[in-house]
């Protein structure tokens, strides 16, 4: 089974600062996977365990993406390819949905590509069915669990306070929740020979990418405004009395607030 | 000498890191639960990878180096956990085997201490002798094939645990000789042994530190490890690399020690203000700070020694000598930087001031290094 997981790096802060285009300000952030792709990662890393093959990890970023896809091949990814051109700069979700669909069609061959439901920073949660939708691929999304027989393959999927069964033809694409699986402690040995391997890197034009689809031009988002949420102090009150008296005036607070 | 961390260094150290956040904890609760290592700790590491630093790939091992092994202790000893011991003694162990077994030995004996299948012990001390082999009690006597062993082990980690031990006897055979100890490899299980309830111990909360009793015990000839008389070589070489282990797990310790004395300093308000604003405070920051980074280069020292094939027995002695003192300080300090709560269980500083305690008895004393260090000097040209 040759499972492509896509990740994406994201910076492990709680303030960022945007360009002009809307695009983040990177350069000096500390940076992370996105926190649920490291349970895409592991979730194909057990599919491969059960059924053999191998996982191939693509993202798509700057330079400094190359340390996301060494961390995925420390866990235990067998190749990672790392996406970056200037021409991917400022891409809005369908940009980069087209590119990583550009580079898996140049990967080929695949059963399966799995992604995390959304990334931490942007939280659309569309860049998975938007490459489904590219590839003409069946998008099982939100998954909670994985089974497949190497022809089909089954999720159990999370709605809400619903969950349910489905099932499609491979290849196929799947978006897992973090409830999917407690990701493995990266092992000592995998982190050796992770050091030793390439990570190719591939323009756009390595992946038969059209210019017009690319970046901040291909792009048909158009950003109006961004800005960080102002953060309100909170006010604290000390409230008086004898310990009933506290804890009726609590309730009474939250009542007020319809928290009760 | 430059000790700049390398991509392979900082991913082990952040491997390390999100273990001990993520799998450290429900271990612990364990160990406080039942003041025992939980059953499947080894499986937790070998699943990890984290067995076999030092040991050949044919071997079941990792063939990294012992900076690595050390980078990731310290990870563990940030957490004032005791579980990091039986991870220690199953890569020294699996290390000394490799270097001193035949092939056989290693191929029998080596693969399940780093599939943690088997749980390690090295064993020296007895009631009265800790450090001296001349006084050793624990008999060898050779039996056809076979050597019987007799006698007691005191204060041995993992003792009662299914897995291998090397234990220094001695050796009946060599009866008159200069040097008549012995090093063997015992299956822990073997008929005859059978073991004391654990010590209860000021800090090591959880360790299953206990005495092994030899009756009759038989041990084949092809478990010798090194040759006959060389046992107390085999555990001189053993303990230098373990001196460096457990010193890099208290520059954790202490390193934790200070971050959380640093935290309590911003959250305690004295006067309207968070008290490390204090100049008595952040000196006594500055201080644990500089003490631990102090201590953290003789680690690195020693252990680059032992990487690169060196001798690294004073190095090793020194470590111990200049660090544990020091690291005993840091810990002290910091219960003083907490005031009352740091006398309390309440506050991970007060494990970790019991942890520090440790490393002037165990794996050899601070005094016997320090005699290590002066009979150096002194004999050096």
């Amino acid at each position: 089974m040759k499972i492509i997981v896509t990740i994406k790096q994201v910076p492990n802060v709680t303030k960022v600062k945007w360009d002009a285009d809307g695009s983040l300000i990177r350069a000096g952030l500390p940076t992370i996977i996105n926190p649920v792709d490291k349970h895409a990662i592991e979730a194909a890393l057990q599919l491969k365990e059960k059924h053999g093959g191998e996982v191939v990890v693509i993202s798509m970023g700057p330079g400094q993406v190359e340390s996301a896809l060494r961390e995925a091949l420390c866990m235990g990814a067998d190749q990672a390819i790392q996406l970056t051109d200037r021409k991917f700069a400022g891409a809005d979700t369908w940009a980069t949905s087209y590119a990583l669909g550009c580079a898996i069609q140049k990967i080929g061959d695949y059963d399966l590509v799995i992604s995390g439901v959304e990334a931490m920073d942007g939280n659309t949660a569309q860049v998975g069915p938007q490459m489904a939708e590219y590839l003409g691929i069946p998008l099982l999304s939100y998954a909670l669990g994985i089974e497949s027989d190497g022809k089909k393959v089954q999720i159990q999927q999370k709605l809400g306070e619903v969950e349910r069964k489905i099932e499609a033809d491979l290849p196929a694409l799947i978006t897992v929740e973090k409830e999917i699986n407690e990701y493995r402690v990266t092992p000592m040995d995998k982190i050796l020979e992770a050091f030793e391997k390439e990570i190719p890197v591939l323009e756009a034009d390595d992946v038969d990418a059209e210019l017009v689809h690319l970046g901040l031009k291909g792009s048909p988002t158009k950003l109006r405004k961004v800005f960080s949420p102002k953060i309100e102090k909170g006010k604290v009150q000390m409230l008086e009395g004898t310990p009933e008296e506290i804890a009726r005036q609590v309730a009474d607070k939250l009542n007020e607030k319809f928290l009760i | 000498m430059d000790f700049t961390l390398s991509p392979i260094n900082k991913m082990v150290i952040k491997a390390g890191k999100d273990f001990c956040e993520r799998i450290v904890p429900e271990i612990d609760a364990y160990m406080a639960e039942h003041g025992d290592y939980p059953p499947d700790l080894l499986e937790k590491y070998a699943k990890a990878r984290m067995l076999g630093f030092d040991v050949p790939k044919e071997y079941g091992g990792l063939a990294t180096t012992n900076f690595n092994l050390i980078l990731l202790i310290e990870e563990f000893g940030k957490t004032g956990s005791t579980c990091f011991l039986p991870l220690l003694m199953n890569n020294s162990v699996a290390e000394t085997i490799c270097h001193w077994g035949s092939e056989e030995v290693k191929k029998k004996f080596v693969p399940p201490l780093c599939d943690g299948s088997a749980w390690a012990t090295m064993a020296f001390t007895e009631p009265d002798t800790g450090s001296d082999p001349k006084m050793l009690t624990t008999t060898a006597t050779p039996d056809g094939d076979d050597y019987i062993i007799n006698g007691c082990k005191r204060f041995i980690s993992m003792a009662n645990k299914p897995g291998y031990g090397v234990f220094i006897c001695k050796d009946l055979s060599l009866k008159g000789e200069a040097h008549d100890s012995t090093a063997f490899i015992i299956d822990k299980k073997s008929p005859g042994i059978s073991c004391s309830g654990h010590y209860e111990l000021t800090g090591l909360d959880g360790a299953d530190t206990c005495d092994i009793y030899f009756n009759n015990v038989r041990v084949p000839k092809e478990n010798i490890l090194g040759k006959p008389g060389q046992g107390f070589n085999v555990l001189l070489r053993w303990i230098s690399g373990e001196r460096i282990q457990q010193a890099a797990g208290m520059v954790g310790v202490g390193h934790q020690a200070y971050l959380e004395s640093k935290k309590y300093s911003m959250q305690r308000i004295v006067n309207g203000m968070p008290m490390g604003y204090m100049q008595g405070f952040y000196w006594m920051l500055g201080e644990m700070k500089v003490k631990v980074d102090a201590c953290r280069l003789m680690v690195y020292n020693a252990v680059c020694k032992q990487d690169a094939g060196k001798n690294f027995d004073t190095a090793s002695a020194e470590v111990k000598v200049f660090t544990t003192p020091l690291i005993q300080e840091v810990t002290r300090m910091g219960v003083q930087f907490h005031g009352s709560y740091g006398y309390s269980k309440e506050y991970l500083i007060e494990k970790l001031f019991r942890i520090a305690m440790h490393q002037g008895v165990v794996a050899s004393s601070l005094e016997i290094n320090k005699t290590i260090v002066g009979m150096t000097a002194l004999m050096s040209k």
